[in-house]
């Protein structure tokens, strides 16, 4: 059964929109998004809106094998290839022949198979491990990462040339704590779908409270998680309990992996240290949060960046500085000591 | 009088597709632009590939310059295609082997561009 596109949110209507228009062209596509937002969905998708829908769709993990294994999993070999290869075996692109090959985790592949990968794609043609003969293949790539390529491309972990031939088309799966409008037709759909799963159980819907919480919920694994926590919800039969647990979860992998609202509040807490200028404290205390305190020290930290502007447009010649700033000579002497404003390069000679 | 030349110009780049619509415009071509590829291909859908010329950008999100290319080739083998391109050679070659017409490389002048649009034409029964 075909998984569907679940989500109303104006990126997934995109994704949707764009299948759409490229499913039946045959271009190599890259489709990117973090781990469990559901790129082998879109691939799958992708496979069954084109003209190849009745053909085999063939997945390889690029993550999954050692390098060599890869290699013959990837183009199969002879017999007598190598030690123990006492039998041909097809490789995924024969097997895809006609059809998709849907290459998972493609930011991972080797370098030294990223060339023979692109070589395939130049020019049509594999051979298997021990064969003489090069095979036709015609193949449809969808490939699939979690990986920023281009930033893969720049430490050069990932081929260039690889990339544009790869790339023609590229489909963005934005992660589900950037669209919590999806969560609730999510939810939705997969309690509908594992309710029938779990014989004679009955519907266990959650309240609007609880889908409330869950939809606030950041969702660091995404899609997989949220299915994965709605099938512990329905095995438990209590919603409260799995949601609490998420809380808890969620609180211990406080930093790396945000639970509850922490993606909007990390947002605000930056701006707030950022206004009055925390020094290096990625999270204000709360005590000293009093607004007299706040206002005061905000509004110094403006004036010392629009102090230190004005002094280092006028290569430090205060006369012009405090006639720029309205001010008097007197006021921004004191202001220039008060605020801690230093002239560049003069910081390390007074501490020594 | 025939009718006025249309053109498609493609790029995700505002500064450069203004400037040539503007360019164009005045040039009494007929231009209608797009910013993406999706957006492009939905005007030729639209328009049922009633351009004279396409111009486009290589390097786009979503569906590349290169997509556009093969896509309008597959469907509509008549319409020629320039592609512009600012960057290396890679996006060139698969240009060249979607079939596009001619490959441009930035910076290029703008009449440089319409003396070759016209040549293009004046070879291509309308």
């Amino acid at each position: 059964m075909l998984p569907p596109i679940i989500g109303v949110s104006q990126s997934i209507e995109r994704v949707r929109e764009l299948i759409h228009h490229v499913a039946d062209t045959g271009l190599n596509i890259v489709i990117t998004g973090e781990s469990g937002v559901g790129k082998e969905v879109v691939a799958q998708n992708l496979c069954y809106l084109s003209p190849r829908k009745n053909k085999p769709f063939v997945k390889i993990n690029c993550a999954a094998l050692p390098e060599g294994l890869l290699e013959s999993e990837l183009f199969g070999y002879e017999r007598g290839a190598f030690t123990g290869a006492e039998q041909r075996r097809r490789g995924k692109f024969e097997l895809a022949h006609g059809g998709v090959l849907f290459l998972d985790e493609i930011g991972d592949m080797p370098l030294l198979l990223q060339g023979k990968l692109l070589h395939v794609l130049q020019s049509g043609e594999f051979s298997p491990l021990g064969s003489e003969k090069d095979l036709k293949t015609d193949t449809w790539i969808i490939a699939a990462t979690n990986h920023e390529l281009e930033q893969d491309i720049r430490k050069g972990a990932f081929r260039e040339d690889l990339y544009y031939r790869l790339n023609i088309i590229k489909i963005i799966i934005p992660p589900l704590r950037e669209r919590p409008e999806d969560v609730p037709p999510l939810i939705d759909y997969y309690i509908e779908r594992y309710t029938a799963q779990f014989h004679n159980k009955p519907l266990l819907k959650p309240s609007s409270r609880i889908i409330e919480r869950l939809t606030e919920y950041s969702w660091p694994g995404n899609v997989r998680e949220l299915q994965n926590v709605l099938k512990r919800a329905l095995v438990l039969g209590d919603w409260e309990e799995v949601v609490a647990e998420l809380v808890k979860n969620s609180a211990l992998l406080t930093g790396h992996k945000p639970g509850f609202v922490a993606e909007p509040a990390t947002e605000k807490i930056k701006g707030i240290a950022d206004l009055v200028e925390f020094n290096g404290e990625s999270r204000p205390e709360l005590a000293s949060l009093a607004l007299k305190k706040i206002k005061k020290k905000a509004l110094e930290n403006i004036e010392r960046r629009v102090i230190s502007y004005v002094l280092e447009q006028t290569a430090w010649n205060r006369t012009k500085a405090s006639k720029i700033l309205k001010i008097s000579y007197k006021t921004l002497l004191y202001k220039i000591s008060d605020l801690n404003i230093e002239p560049p390069g003069e910081a390390k000679s007074e501490l020594n | 009088m025939g009718r006025p030349t249309k053109l498609l110009i493609i790029d995700d780049n505002e500064e450069v597709l203004i400037s040539l619509y503007n360019y164009f415009n005045e040039k009494n071509y007929q231009v209608d632009s797009a910013a993406n590829g999706l957006d492009a291909l939905k005007l030729i859908e639209a328009e049922q590939g009633r351009y004279d010329l396409i111009i486009t950008d290589l390097i786009m999100p979503s569906i590349s310059g290169v997509a556009v290319i093969s896509i309008v080739k597959k469907k509509y083998p008549e319409i020629p295609v320039i592609a512009i391109t600012g960057y290396g050679e890679h996006p060139e070659a698969l240009a060249t082997e979607a079939h596009a017409d001619l490959v441009l490389e930035k910076p290029f002048e703008l009449p440089e561009l319409d003396r070759i649009i016209t040549e293009m034409l004046s070879t291509k029964p309308r």
